[in-house]
């Protein structure tokens, strides 16, 4: 028998939730600029309020221009549904006041963004949750982490700045078998590079202002549920598995089964925590996604030829990148990123922290400032930027030292950029 | 039988609502319609065949004994008389319960059907082996081309992955019975014929494991029928056109 032929993911990139407008013919995906959305007749109002009609009501819950690129971005993670919000912090946060509660636990990876470490190790704590920060490359330590009152697991598919490779089908394994979900942050990788899906991850999120756009001209996240986790296999999330008084009762799992997650995220933190993304900022998204596999592979492509060209340069001490057989998760980078580890990486400059700002400072076209996944190439100096707060210890643990920079690669022509790189090296050499 | 009957429960309504799900799948697929019913006063039973979703087995692998089960679980419950909704496999379970006993069955709805239901060897091959291109291929074919691009009614839901999901979740030769139960049903034509209930045939333009065309036997042997066809709909139409099939059972339910 013939196999389904289910639609590529180039294919998704442009269509997946989306087709003409039915009233005008618009091809384009329309931007509903609206608060709210005028009900038909009250019984049909009320079917919707009900969960009985499907429907749109109000903005900060659903909206067409939005579900167009939910729907997209779960196509192509093969997820069951996404939530799009108005960051990928808020993205975090709805997955983690949606399973966890006060007085439960964190088991986290010790390469975090900036923004995820500060959320987990300064600010939930004042909401009763507490993370334990564990190098994930220690399977033993991932486990002696968990506790009984853990809830979630969470890392990134390339850890932040150092590029740590998650083995996600190990540490899934581990969370599973404790009876938890795996959170992943894949804002690095994007479904075209890996889908943290089919190694085991249940939840996934993205800050999607990065390689998903493309463009950084917005900030916005999604959070994406596999539906696979089975949320009442314990008693560890009722808030899935019991009734819950703020709709009417409602067992999650009981009337939605897969969708348990992502229909509590919605019912409840969309509408009680009310991060949500704007109609125009979920249409920039997804012009950017719609070039997402074109983009992603000249990503790549550069990258790669700028990794070579700074491991051979006399400014540079060492260069970080999975794919380098240098890197400790080499072997695990050829297995799960055979397409690319992406475009963010980091190198060491001779010279330390001087060097390191006369190279930023003598650049051109790379752009100084603290974001990544632009088309445009970005520099930053992690130790006195995102990762400031850290102190000495905890910046060793994470790979970073004074000399650390971090590039993250745009789609410039390739021998300018390696121009504006060698300005910059040349400058840090007379440093040092 | 684990059924859901909403948090208000059965409060002896003198016509409830039956709803029976299709192979691999569970009650979670009339979520919507079930609060339909309940919002406005109805009983609803919203079943796990045995052996699916939350109902132990033993897997049964015929139409006539899953329906013979639930007329079962029924008389435990005191349910004299009640109406019946099925979809693709539950289809052909509410026809032969509303057709051995007809006098029982108010109204009957028949979605994603046809008669008889052969399934293809290659594909209870597959299932026979546990093999998830079974579930694969009966994803793909529940669903129309359309929505294969998606654009679903429910915002942010990607369609084709919710189902794969819900098979995903069926324990070991789940599938494989059930399609056998639906290839082996050689009596349906004639069963049509002794029903005496109010019924109607939802049928999807575009569905690709039914095609409507194999119902033209079924709606002929009924001695009063209604046929709602859903446009550019396939197999999968609670998913895929949710609002237009909860109008269709509120007319008749």
């Amino acid at each position: 028998m013939k196999k389904p032929q289910d639609l590529k993911p180039d294919t998704l990139s442009l269509h997946a939730g989306q087709r003409p407008d039915k009233e005008h013919g618009a091809r384009a995906t329309p931007i509903y600029q609206t608060s709210s959305f005028v009900f038909e007749d009250t019984e049909s109002a009320a079917g919707i309020f009900n969960v009985e009609r499907t429907g749109h009501v109000y903005s900060r819950i659903t909206n067409p221009t939005n579900a167009v690129l939910e729907e997209r971005i779960s196509a192509l993670e093969g997820a069951i549904g996404s939530i799009a919000t108005s960051s990928g912090q808020a993205a975090l946060h709805l997955a983690i006041a949606t399973i966890v509660n006060s007085g439960q636990h964190i088991v986290a990876s010790n390469c975090l963004y900036g923004g995820s470490h500060n959320l987990l190790e300064y600010t939930l704590p004042r909401f009763g949750i507490e993370t334990s920060f564990v190098d994930f490359r220690d399977l033993d330590a991932v486990k002696d982490a968990i506790k009984g009152n853990t809830r979630l697991v969470f890392g990134e598919t390339l850890g932040n700045p150092g590029l740590d490779v998650m083995d996600i089908q190990q540490i899934s394994d581990l969370a599973h078998d404790n009876g938890i979900p795996l959170l992943v942050d894949s804002t690095f990788t994007t479904p075209h590079l890996m889908k943290p899906i089919n190694y085991g991850a249940d939840l996934i999120f993205h800050s999607a202002t990065k390689f998903l756009s493309g463009h950084g001209v917005v900030i916005g996240g999604l959070l994406v549920d596999s539906g696979n986790f089975i949320w009442d296999q314990n008693d560890n999330f009722p808030q899935l598995s019991k009734p819950y008084k703020g709709f009417h009762d409602m067992v999650f799992t009981e009337e939605f089964g897969p969708a348990a997650f992502i229909n509590r995220a919605r019912k409840e933190g969309a509408r009680d925590f009310g991060a949500c993304m704007s109609p125009h900022t979920a249409f920039l998204i997804l012009q950017g996604v719609e070039t997402l596999g074109l983009r992603m592979d000249r990503h790549v492509q550069t990258t790669r030829e700028i990794v070579n060209f700074l491991s051979q340069h006399k400014a540079v001490s060492s260069v970080s990148y999975p794919e380098l057989e240098s890197h400790p998760d080499h072997e695990l980078a050829k297995k799960i990123l055979p397409n690319g580890c992406g475009a963010v990486f980091t190198f060491e400059l001779k010279g330390g922290k001087k060097a390191g700002q006369n190279f930023i400072e003598n650049l051109n076209i790379f752009s100084h400032l603290a974001n990544v996944g632009d088309s445009k190439s970005l520099v930053i100096h992690p130790s006195s930027t995102t990762h400031h707060r850290m102190d000495e210890a905890a910046l060793k643990k994470a790979g970073i030292s004074e000399g650390t920079v971090r590039l993250s690669v745009g789609l410039e022509d390739i021998e300018d950029l390696k121009d504006d790189l060698d300005t910059g090296l040349r400058s840090a050499l007379k440093t040092s | 039988m684990h059924i859901f009957s909403g948090t208000r429960g059965l409060q002896g309504d003198a016509n409830p609502i039956v709803f029976i799900h299709g192979t691999g799948m569970d009650h979670t697929v009339w979520t919507l319609f079930a609060r339909y019913f309940l919002r406005h006063g109805r009983d609803v039973l919203s079943v796990d065949l045995p052996g699916h979703g939350k109902s132990k087995g033993p897997l049964l692998d015929s139409i006539e004994s899953l329906s013979s089960n639930l007329l079962n679980y029924l008389d435990s419950r005191n349910i004299n008389k009640f109406s019946v909704v099925g979809h693709s496999m539950g289809s052909l379970i509410a026809l032969e319960a509303a057709s051995t006993q007809p006098e029982r069955v108010n109204s009957l709805v028949m979605i994603g059907t046809a008669l008889p239901m052969a399934v293809s060897e290659a594909l209870l091959d597959l299932a026979k082996r546990n093999d998830p291109g079974a579930i694969d291929i009966l994803t793909f074919m529940g669903y129309s081309n359309n929505a294969r691009i998606g654009n679903n009614k429910n915002p942010g839901m990607w369609m084709t992955e919710g189902t794969r999901r819900l098979m995903q979740r069926s324990s070991k030769d789940v599938i494989f019975k059930d399609l056998m139960a639906c290839s082996n049903y050689a009596d349906g034509l004639e069963k049509a014929k002794n029903v005496s209930a109010n019924t109607l045939l939802i049928l999807g333009e575009n569905d690709y494991l039914t095609p409507r065309h194999r119902a033209k036997d079924l709606i002929n042997n009924f001695e009063s029928v209604k046929v709602k066809e859903i446009r550019n709909s396939g197999h999968t139409m609670m998913v895929e056109n949710p609002n237009l099939v909860l109008d269709y059972l509120s007319e008749i339910l």
